[in-house]
Order: C-alpha cells, then sequence, then structure tokens
C-alpha cells in the first residue's frame, strides 16, 4: 500500500549505497487509480504487504495487450502488458511463475529467483579466465541484455537471478 | 524560484540533523561542515550525535547556532523534541523511534530528508530526490526525500566553502604529499616508489589509521630512508584544509576530504571506503569517469584502491602536470555550480 492506494510494483532497480547500505528503486502503479510514481527505500525498510492471493501458473500466450497464463486447473488469467514488469525480459513459452492477484484480479508476475536461459548473442567464448568476474555483454531470446563471463559462448544454457539480473552459472 | 519556495526558504529556520558515528569521522566531519553552514546562514541547527568525541578535535571551538545533543532516549517524552522544520537524517542512519513519534506528533510535519553518500554512479542520480514513503514505526504515513550529493546540476551537489586558501604551486625542491588513507594494500611499495625520487620527499601523514598504517609499512625499512614522515595531529576542519592547500598532491579517503580536496585544487588521491562486496570498485570507475580523468589518474586510483599491493603511475613532472591539471579543472567545474547546502534548502523549501 503507498498511502490509501494498493499499489502493484512495476520495476524494481537494486543499488548499492555507501558502506555497505542499499537502496532499492520502485516503480509503481496504481491498482485503482490512473497513476504511476517512483519511490525508493533504504533495502531494510519494512513495510506492510498486502496478503495477496497467488498462483502457480504457466505462461500460454499474448493476445495484445495480455498475457495469457494457465493455472494446473486450465484457467486462464490475463495480466496486462504494463503489469508484467521485469517477467517480460525473460519470458517464454511454458515458463512457470506465481500469478498474484488483488481482489480476484490478475495484477502482476512473480518469477522465480533464478531461471535458465540460453544465450541468443554473444562475443564469441574466450578461453583462459575462468574466475568469471571478466565479462561481457550477451543477450537472451526476448532481446534482454545481460552479462556473461568470456568463457560463455552463444548457444550456452546459463541461470540468470532474475532480482538482479545477473549470471549465475552456466548450466 | 516561486514566491512560495522563496517563503518557505525563510521559515525552515530550524534544522535537525541525525549523525551516527560508525567508523571514522568522515560522516560526523560531513554532518559538522553541514550544520556550520547552515548556522551562518542564520538557520538554528540541532546536531543529535551518538559519539560526540571527535568534534574536540575537529571543531574545538563548536559553532554559534549550532547545539549538539545526544542521541535520543528511546525512553524520554516527545514532548521535548522541539519542532524542526527539516530533519536530516544523515546515510540512513535511521532516527530514533521517540524522535519518529515526535515528528508525527507535531503541528507540520518537517521536510525529512535522507542525506546519502556522496556518488557519481548514475543510480545514484536516478534515486536523488525521490520519495520514500515510511510504511512502518512511529512515523508511518509521513514521507521522507532521498538527496545524493553528487557532480551534477542535477543532483544533491556537493559542500562548498573553501576555507583555505591555495598556495603557490609546486616547487622542484621538495614534493610535498599528505596521506589521509585506511590502510592501502599499496602503500609499502608506494613509499618505495617515493623513495627512488630524485627530489625531496615530505609526507604530512593524519592521525589514527594512516600513522599506524605508515609506521606497519616502515617496519623493517631496510634502506635509507628519503622522504621524511610528519606525523600530524588531529586537525580542525580549517587546519584541514589548510593542510591541503599546502601540498602538492594529497592523498584522501572516504567523502569529506574527498570534497576538500578538490576544493584544494591540487592534485589528489582519493582511497575510497572498502565495501564487503567489491561495490565501492563500480563507484570508483563513476567517480574518474565522472571526471573525465586521465590515464595517470585512472591507474593511480585502480593502484591505490587495489586488494594486492600494485605500483602507482610515478610522479613525474608530467604526470604530476596532467594530475593536477585534472583536478584544477575538476575544481573549476563545481565552483560553477550551486552548491550543496544552497541547493538543499531549495529542496527542503519545494517540499513545503
Amino acid at each position: 500500500m503507498h498511502g490509501k492506494d494498493p499499489m502493484v510494483v512495476l520495476k524494481t532497480e537494486y543499488s548499492r549505497g555507501g558502506r555497505n547500505s542499499a537502496t532499492v528503486r520502485m516503480k509503481l502503479k496504481s491498482l485503482i487509480a490512473n497513476f504511476n510514481t517512483e519511490v525508493v527505500f533504504k533495502a531494510d525498510d519494512k513495510m506492510d504487504q498486502i496478503v495477496l492471493e497467488k498462483k502457480d501458473c504457466t505462461y500460454s500466450y499474448f493476445a495484445d495487450p495480455m498475457y495469457v497464463w494457465m493455472d494446473t486447473e486450465f484457467n486462464q488469467y490475463e495480466v496486462e502488458n504494463e503489469n508484467m514488469g521485469d517477467s517480460l525480459n525473460y519470458l517464454e513459452d511454458g515458463m512457470t511463475a506465481e500469478v498474484v492477484f488483488y481482489d480476484g484480479k490478475a495484477i502482476s508476475v512473480e518469477l522465480p529467483t533464478s531461471v535458465v536461459r540460453e544465450i541468443t548473442w554473444t562475443e564469441p567464448a574466450v578461453k583462459g579466465d575462468t574466475s568469471g568476474k571478466v565479462l561481457k555483454p550477451a543477450k537472451i531470446a526476448t532481446g534482454f541484455d545481460i552479462s556473461v563471463p568470456i568463457f560463455v559462448a552463444q548457444g550456452d544454457k546459463v541461470e540468470i537471478d532474475t532480482r538482479t539480473a545477473e549470471y549465475r552459472k552456466r548450466v | 524560484m516561486s514566491l512560495l519556495t522563496k517563503s518557505l526558504l525563510s521559515t525552515h529556520s530550524h534544522w535537525a540533523i541525525f549523525c551516527r558515528v560508525v567508523d571514522n569521522h568522515g560522516d560526523l566531519g560531513v554532518c559538522w561542515r553541514l550544520a556550520t553552514q547552515l548556522a551562518k546562514r542564520h538557520k538554528q541547527v540541532t546536531l543529535y550525535v551518538d559519539e560526540v568525541s571527535a568534534l574536540q578535535w575537529m571543531a574545538p571551538e563548536g559553532c554559534d547556532g549550532v547545539k549538539v545533543l545526544a542521541w535520543p532516549d528511546n525512553n524520554e517524552l516527545i514532548s521535548q523534541y522541539a519542532a524542526a522544520d527539516v530533519v536530516i537524517e544523515a546515510f540512513g542512519c535511521d532516527l530514533p523511534q521517540i524522535y519518529q513519534a515526535a515528528m508525527a506528533a507535531w503541528h507540520k510535519a518537517p521536510v525529512w530528508i535522507n542525506l546519502e553518500y556522496f556518488s557519481a554512479e548514475d543510480t545514484a542520480l536516478r534515486n536523488h530526490g525521490l520519495p520514500s514513503p515510511v510504511m512502518s514505526g512511529p512515523a508511518k504515513g509521513m514521507t521522507k526525500w532521498f538527496y545524493y550529493p553528487s557532480l551534477t546540476e542535477d543532483s544533491g551537489g556537493v559542500m562548498g566553502g573553501l576555507s583555505a586558501l591555495t598556495t603557490s604551486g609546486m616547487t622542484n625542491i621538495s614534493l610535498k604529499i599528505s596521506l589521509f588513507c585506511y590502510e592501502p594494500a599499496s602503500l609499502g611499495l608506494w613509499l618505495q616508489q617515493l623513495n627512488d625520487l630524485p627530489q625531496d620527499v615530505v609526507i604530512s601523514v593524519t592521525a589514527g589509521r594512516a600513522t599506524q598504517a605508515v609506521r606497519q609499512a616502515l617496519q623493517g625499512w631496510s634502506e635509507p630512508q628519503r622522504f621524511s614522515i610528519q606525523e600530524l595531529p588531529y586537525l580542525s576542519h580549517p587546519a584541514f584544509d589548510a593542510m591541503l592547500a599546502a601540498q602538492d598532491l594529497n592523498l584522501v579517503r572516504g567523502e569529506d576530504s574527498l570534497i576538500r580536496a578538490i576544493w584544494a585544487g591540487k592534485a589528489f588521491l582519493w582511497h575510497i571506503y572498502r565495501q564487503d562486496d567489491g561495490a565501492h570498485h563500480a563507484k570508483l570507475a563513476a567517480f574518474l569517469k565522472a571526471t573525465h580523468a586521465p590515464e595517470v589518474v585512472v591507474q593511480a586510483h585502480l593502484a591505490w584502491n587495489a586488494e594486492q599491493p600494485t605500483p602507482l603511475p610515478l610522479l613525474t613532472p608530467s604526470h604530476m602536470a596532467e594530475w593536477t591539471h585534472w583536478a584544477v579543472a575538476l575544481r573549476n567545474r563545481l565552483g560553477t555550480q550551486t552548491d550543496l547546502l544552497t541547493r538543499l534548502e531549495s529542496f527542503a523549501a519545494a517540499q513545503g
């Protein structure tokens, strides 16, 4: 809740501050009024979360402007394009995620903390540095940019932390 | 500036600043400078600090208009906290619960600002000026604002106020260097490099960790020591500024001294506060990029902030000239901008 408005978090950006602190910038959209806003929190700020219903679903198809998800009982739920947030970066047919509901309406999608995706483009792999600290740009099928170690090649499957968009490991 | 903003500027007369001393003295140094600069602009300032001992040497004479009080005790009465117009929560120190309760009870809510650490990173610029709804605790429902000091016109700016004039430039007779650092891995190597320079080198080492680090590095020094070391006492702010202005090269750490070194207009080298996950490397890189640092300055900073002993670029006349040119250009660039305090006052006025 933001004041009296239930809000859905469309986008988050986590950043490290000074002296080991961290902040989270959020782009919020009101669920009942027509406005967006941006706010920032310290990473350890406490807030009341609305208890929302969540269901495990799989992604079915895109019916502009809605993304359609299906639960285990074949019920379909439409999530607005604008409310898909970061899940659009990792979207692929049949992927699983939690669809979040407010007052019976599907309002957003929560990704698992990590996903495995194929690298569809990157510069040629370079052997040698195995530390994983030297990075190069890469893309996955959605066109989303991530940074991967230089030994990763096109076609490799990698595990990505969906909270930070960081490479975790080659699978 | 609107008439309303001008009006609010003049009515925001009582500022409260909260500061926790975690380690070192930089946070308190920034807060003290902010407090004194506000007082010079005729604000009534209350500085709440959990550990005041450093102020005895940092500001032995205090400052008219600045009242220093102990960190509030949560067992006290909220009625004893006079309403402030602006409350500065320095560096995310978390205001005590009792003070939050007091703020919530005041007739008019203060403008509550989280003064963040200086950063040249893009994320800091994106976060600057954003609201942060308070969603728990006694002040639930209030809003605080994130404020980021940085180098650009659309950021929070940097603290101004050069309290010492820049003295004359380098001579070839001796190289004067100040050293205010943590425990850089490259210190021993760097002292060896200084020892090999053709000219005399005088190193003024600040009290505390820098002195201990130098003494540690010189243990077992086997060859004739050509440079001289002056161990300094703890210095007040004006004395520190004067010391910086008298050097050819200033090695500084943290943020308060970084800004002072910039204003001194001499070559400087920043030992950034080390963070456990290496996040400081990105901050340093952002600073070097934002200041258009030449290669010699970049390599010096990378070496000085490296985890392993790494040689720094040699202090040749051409390197020093390039280094000094960079520092002077940065100072001149910041000199054309409004200072942090002016921007902070305007920001606070704009929030009501």
